[in-house]
């Protein structure tokens, strides 16, 4: 399926008393969900965390599906993490959190699976002091899949989507050459418009607090590319 | 309480999880949380959890994924009030 998902969630907005109030997070994760965070591996990340790692996969996968299913509603306990893994290299990013991009990146993102009514999706997730960000996927192949989050000076919605906006068009103009805009499709998800034409690029953006974050997946381009040069 | 109540009373409930305050006074039933009101998504589960506490209701899982517009929250909210009456 083409298309594109992602969130972030800055931690700096989230109530943490709140989160951790069953009758909060029971609206958020199943029992199943619940048990992942039992298991080893998340001894030392905090519960909260958990529950916002899981909601930007969730919210991720939403913004995903959404694009061929334009009358889908958002219910987080319809979408089930199946699996989740920490990373193989684990740093809390630190000293790059301001600005972080990344392709292909295996190894300091968490990684998993979801189901969703019969659709089985894939994630990668950041999780910094600031922030948590997460992508979707159709397989479990990301090396396509760029994704980057940054700081902004002023969190008003309008500035919000303006500079997510902004971020995801200049990402796309190291690699794209010619005029680039984003243009909001009817059903409710970006395109991108290079000089006066659609490409064939899904993308998504999300902003939270004082960050944005974009995702794009050059699968289908480069695809596309190959066929018209073979 | 009637929907209109309801709804005067909804508003309250929204208010702090809106930046524009004035968007609320020209709000009505078919207003959309996310669309019209710039309300963030992850900020949904705020409003349900603050709307059971307000009027001492349980918004179970397949109410809570309607409350996405103003008139479905104030559907959900008159059935739950009345059944716990």
């Amino acid at each position: 399926m083409k298309s594109a998902g992602n969130d972030i969630v800055a931690l700096a907005k989230i109530d943490k008393h709140r989160t951790c109030q069953y009758r909060f997070y029971s609206k958020i994760l199943s029992c199943s969900e619940e048990a992942l965070y039992h298991q080893p591996q998340f001894t030392e990340f905090l519960f909260e965390k958990f529950v916002w790692l899981l909601w930007s996969v969730k919210e991720s996968a939403y913004k995903f599906l959404k694009r061929n299913s334009k009358d889908l509603i958002f219910s987080p306990l319809r979408i089930v993490v199946q699996h989740i893994e920490i990373p193989s290299v684990f740093l809390t990013v630190k000293s790059n959190e301001n600005y972080w991009t990344v392709t292909n990146d295996e190894k300091t993102v968490y990684k998993g699976k979801l189901t969703y009514n019969g659709h089985t999706l894939y994630f990668r997730s950041k999780v910094s002091e600031a922030w948590i960000a997460s992508v979707v996927n159709g397989d479990d192949n990301f090396e396509n899949v760029h994704w980057g989050i940054r700081s902004i000076n002023d969190d008003r919605y309008d500035n919000q989507s303006a500079k997510a906006r902004e971020f995801l068009l200049n990402e796309l103009n190291l690699l794209f050459t010619g005029s680039l805009r984003t243009e909001k499709n009817p059903v409710g998800y970006i395109e991108i418009i290079r000089n006066n034409m659609p490409i064939d690029i899904p993308v998504s953006i999300s902003h939270d607090g004082m960050y944005v974050s974009y995702t794009f997946d050059l699968t289908c381009f480069h695809k596309m590319n190959n066929v018209r040069s073979a | 309480m009637d929907r209109k109540a309801i709804l005067n009373e909804l508003k309250k409930v929204i208010a702090p999880y809106t930046e524009n305050k004035m968007l609320l006074d020209g709000i009505n039933e078919d207003t959309d949380l996310i669309k019209d009101l710039k309300i963030n998504s992850a900020n949904l589960v705020d409003i349900i959890i603050d709307a059971e506490s307000k009027y001492q209701i349980e918004i179970d899982f397949d109410a809570a994924e309607k409350m996405y517009n103003v008139g479905n929250c104030i559907d959900i909210i008159y059935e739950k009030m009345n059944q716990s009456t």
